[in-house]
């Protein structure tokens, strides 16, 4: 298992986690109407990559262009599985993507880089006019 | 007499400003497609991206309180379990500004624990909000609200004013709450 693509659907996020080259994405809009289960099997790929003993260098590209309260629990949760790593030594880059005048957006990213120490994390705007 | 009584429930709703509205049974597919046709409207109004997704969020938030916490359900398992919680939601437009009001019943044992909730949230300024939020990201959630603090702060901090609510007393065990949100 050397992936994981989970095309994105009306209320749930594009899954690209492209394992061999350390290359991790997510699109779209997440607001699922079962959270768990939608993040159940995305959380289980990801934790058995990062367990991996050969850990080579990550680059998370968070692009989601709306999430709601319970799918920030779930990112945090992968924010904080990487960071674990991020930690152990394995150089791990987040890019948080934003819409240019998303404000709401832009908040979220500063809170949820504030207490990564070991993940370099990076916000990067995108022109505006992607699905409202 | 048909058409006189429906034309002037839907007459009292137009002049409140109310656009969309929905009471009964309300599903994660109801939610769905009143979101859509939410956005829909606004986008042919030109309302920027960040807008929309502002008053889509609220919608959201709110939507899925009734659904998780309606005292009045309906829950079945025939193949797959589907949960209908009874409540209403309408969507106006007052003095410029997108309201969203959600009402739902709620058993009156919650009431204490919601009211201080709420209050809570009214007494924090922005910044507070902010900090708030950073706070129960990271808390793990506390048992039986599957969530619902951080989803009352999301409202708050996507609001322009700070949130209305209200109760009123059904009888001994039950009260209708309201959550008035300006974005």
């Amino acid at each position: 298992m050397d992936s994981l693509t989970l095309p994105a659907t009306g209320r749930t996020p594009g899954v690209f986690f492209d394992f061999a080259g350390g290359h991790l994405r997510m699109t779209g809009e997440s607001y699922p109407d079962d959270v768990a289960g939608f993040f159940g099997p995305v959380f289980e790929s990801l934790r058995d990559f990062l367990d991996r003993p050969d850990g080579g260098a990550i680059r998370f590209d968070m692009e989601l262009l709306y999430f709601n309260s319970s799918s920030a629990k779930a990112l945090m949760n992968i924010f904080q599985m990487l960071e674990t790593v991020a930690r152990g030594g394995r150089p791990v880059t987040v890019t948080w993507c934003v819409e240019e005048n998303d404000e709401s957006m832009r908040e979220l990213g500063e809170d949820f880089a504030e207490d990564l120490r070991h993940v370099v994390f990076q916000m990067r705007e995108l022109p505006a006019g992607g699905a409202p | 007499m048909l058409a006189q009584q429906y034309a002037s429930i839907k007459r009292d709703l137009d002049e409140r400003g109310i656009v969309f509205s929905f009471s009964g049974y309300l599903s994660e597919g109801i939610l769905y497609s009143l979101g859509e046709a939410l956005r829909e409207k606004m986008a042919l109004e030109e309302a920027d991206g960040p807008t929309i997704r502002r008053v889509f969020s609220v919608f959201v938030e709110q939507m899925q309180n009734i659904i998780r916490y309606s005292a009045e359900k309906m829950s079945g398992s025939a193949g797959r379990t589907v949960e209908l919680s009874a409540g209403m939601v309408t969507i106006g437009m007052e003095g410029g500004k997108v309201f969203i009001v959600c009402g739902n019943t709620v058993r009156n044992s919650e009431v204490p624990r919601l009211k201080e909730r709420l209050d809570h949230l009214k007494s924090l300024d922005r910044d507070g909000i902010k900090t708030y939020y950073r706070e129960q990201l990271r808390e793990e959630p506390d048992d039986g609200s599957r969530g619902a603090t951080l989803g009352l702060i999301e409202i708050a901090r996507r609001a322009s004013d700070p949130i209305d609510y209200d109760f009123d007393a059904m009888d001994a065990d039950r009260s209708f709450f309201c959550l008035k949100v300006r974005v």
